[in-house]
């Protein structure tokens, strides 16, 4: 029996396959109730080949995230002209407006692979994401003159609205997710004044012009 | 400009110290805190959502304390508790606090606690709400209109042009050609004041205020409802082109065309009126007759919208009345429309005898019907007939009526004072509601200073719409 040998081409195309059928089941039937067999099945797989490609269901979600999110997306006029809170806002919904066909299954995303964890596991997609989003934010910043006030702490502290962000959005019930625009503008405001005081340091308390009577 | 803090401060009414209620103001507003100064658009609406929940829980307990004069110590006791809690409460709510703000200038009827500067404020406020910046913008009518600004419209000004309901106006063009206006709403804000009001009120008022009480609350229901629909473009897109169908164009009055295909519930495309407001009006120092015509329109539009399409105008704020260079008057917000459903078009056909003949004897018929009061002898009887007598007396006066005599608006405002200090509040769930329109449209003609005749508008409003008075109506001397 001859051994068909597995060429580089197919494997990518046996790995699109799967990556879109997983998509189509998570979208109808939800990430819960599909199992590998059924994902397997539809690609016209054996379970035990799906295994070869994703080691769990996890990761193809993640997998379908980090595609998502490398598409490329048209910069924003206020990513460049306005001010600082405006750029990470457009950053920022940016990321949802890739991420919206996938909204209803980010959840396992969030639990492993962006997880605050991830980094204790090594989750090499986790890392991705996180690298590429804060070396964007960062840039925004350094266009805004604020990098220097980007600190580790500062990115973590960042990185940690960004996540609330994304878990208020997937559960988000109010039409058109309009709630999450406002979280999100809110937290932006007030972490960019924050970096703006710690930046400064003059944050002089505010005193009364004149006693009121 | 925005208002400074010392202005904020200033307009918050006086303590009465004299009314022996015992419940201090000041020490409640004490107790928010004072923020660093406002740097950024977060901190300025902080600060300025804080000062604006404020002023608004000022007037609420004001009016809510006339409640408390007879009442014993203990009671008095548990209003202030409430009160303080109420307090605490507005103090929780973030960025939402700014829509108490309109529970404030709904309020702004109860003229005992609210002087002039104290109403002028909250419009420099109205105007001057914070911006969403573009990108903000730009994802909501992204996800209200399913695609970006610059595709969806030929031109879109980065820059609001004005504040609106909650939100902010910018100026477009759309790609056939038409400059439009849009109107786009602060996400999530609209469903956030039915949850501040329930909350204000769950806190604040304590269940057994008098035998009235039960209307009060019907009142106040009823304000809670109309402020919900104040925030529904959906409903004002409706009105919108409900009212553009009642005016033609020998009246001279625009009412602005609706896109429906660039609106939803938290955007309003509609056409773009030129003309400017009342205070840049008035700065020109137009002429008596000029003022008299603006003021003219300003009726026929309020009877036109009234008896031809059974809405009442109630929002009478000058932000939403625009003077054109050609004469013209654009009536530009229809957010505050009441509904002249069969039930309240049947008090209003009541009404109209009493406006019509101006006779005693048909007020005081119609009041009984409005109040459910049955003593004609009794001292709210008597206020609320002289009451009724200010607020109608110019509509079956032949000859023109000097609404710019202060005096006389006055005598209104100070009617209306004495109604809420001695806690006659009993009415139609919609009187609050009324009262603001009333005072409002009586405020423009004031500061017009209008000089006009109005019955005969009325008459040939009501005379177009077939409805038969001819029982208690007399002909108009040409």
């Amino acid at each position: 029996m001859a051994v068909m040998r597995v060429t580089a081409e197919t494997k990518e195309s046996t790995r699109q396959t799967i990556l879109e059928v997983a998509q189509e089941l998570f979208r109808t039937t939800g990430f819960d109730a599909t199992t590998t067999r059924d994902i397997a099945r539809a690609a016209g797989i054996a379970t035990g080949t799906l295994f070869n490609y994703f080691p769990t269901k996890e990761v193809i979600v993640t997998t379908l995230v980090v595609q998502a999110l490398a598409q490329p997306v048209r910069r924003s006029y206020s990513e460049l002209h306005g001010s600082l809170e405006e750029a990470l806002f457009a950053h920022v919904a940016g990321d949802l407006r890739r991420l919206k066909l996938h909204r209803t299954y980010l959840a396992p995303v969030l639990e492993t692979a962006l997880s605050p964890l991830a980094a204790l596991q090594r989750d090499e997609m986790g890392q991705l994401l996180r690298t590429n989003h804060l070396e964007q934010a960062v840039a925004l910043a350094r266009h805004h003159r604020l990098d220097a006030a980007l600190t580790p702490v500062a990115l973590q502290m960042y990185w940690t609205l960004y996540l609330g962000v994304l878990a208020f959005w997937i559960s988000d019930k109010s039409p058109r997710q309009e709630d999450t625009l406002a979280l999100l503008d809110q937290s932006l405001e007030m972490f960019v004044g924050w970096l703006r005081g710690t930046d400064e340091k003059s944050n002089q308390p505010w005193q009364p012009a004149e006693k009121q009577g | 400009m925005s208002p400074t803090i010392g202005e904020l401060m200033q307009a918050l009414p006086d303590v009465d110290e004299q009314d022996g209620i015992g419940v201090a103001l000041p020490a409640v507003l004490k107790e928010g805190t004072l923020r660093p100064v406002p740097i950024g658009r977060w901190r300025r609406l902080t600060l300025l959502g804080s000062l604006q929940a404020k002023i608004a829980a000022a007037y609420l307990f004001y009016w809510i304390r006339g409640w408390f004069k007879s009442a014993d110590q203990n009671s008095r006791l548990l209003a202030e508790t409430h009160w303080r809690t109420a307090a605490r409460v507005l103090d929780s709510m973030g960025y939402l606090r700014g829509a108490v703000m309109k529970i404030g200038q709904t309020l702004a009827n109860f003229p005992d606690i609210a002087p002039r500067e104290f109403v002028e404020t909250l419009e420099k406020l109205h105007f001057d709400a914070p911006a969403m910046h573009w990108s903000l913008l730009r994802e909501m009518v992204f996800s209200e209109l399913g695609d970006d600004p610059e595709n969806l419209f030929a031109e879109f000004d980065k820059q609001a042009f004005a504040a609106a309901s909650l939100g902010q106006v910018h100026r477009a063009r759309l790609k056939t050609g038409e400059e439009v206006a849009v109107k786009i709403q602060y996400p999530g804000i609209a469903r956030s004041i039915g949850e501040d009001f329930r909350n204000l009120m769950l806190f604040m008022l304590p269940n057994r205020l008098g035998h009235d009480w039960k209307n009060v609350q019907e009142q106040f229901e009823d304000l809670r409802i109309r402020l919900e629909q104040e925030t529904d473009y959906c409903l004002e897109a409706t009105y919108l082109q409900k009212a553009r169908t009642l005016f033609r164009e020998e009246d001279g009055i625009v009412v602005p065309r609706v896109y429906p295909q660039y609106s939803t519930a938290r955007v309003l495309t509609m056409d773009l009126i030129r003309g400017v407001h009342m205070d840049p009006y008035l700065d020109r120092q137009p002429s008596q007759e000029e003022r008299n015509e603006a003021g003219r329109k300003m009726v026929r539009a309020w009877y036109r919208l009234m008896y031809a399409g059974r809405m009442l105008y109630n929002d009478f704020h000058p932000g939403n009345f625009l003077f054109l260079e050609d004469g013209r008057l654009g009536l530009i917000d229809f957010g505050y429309i009441m509904d002249l459903d069969e039930e309240l078009w049947q008090m209003f056909q009541m009404l109209d005898r009493p406006l019509t003949t101006g006779q005693r004897s048909d007020r005081i018929a119609a009041m009984k019907e409005w109040s459910g009061l049955t003593d004609d002898s009794s001292d709210q009887m008597r206020l609320y007939d002289e009451f009724a007598e200010w607020s109608w007396c110019s509509r079956d006066l032949e000859g023109p009526f000097d609404f710019g005599d202060e005096a006389d608006f006055r005598r209104g405002v100070d009617l209306f004072t004495e109604m809420v200090r001695k806690r006659y509040s009993r009415g139609h769930r919609t009187t609050p509601t009324i009262a603001r329109g009333t005072f409002g449209w009586r405020s423009l003609l004031y500061r017009l200073k209008a000089n006009i005749e109005i019955r005969p508008l009325a008459e040939s409003e009501i005379v177009a719409t077939g409805w038969d008075r001819s029982e208690y109506t007399r002909p108009i001397a040409n």
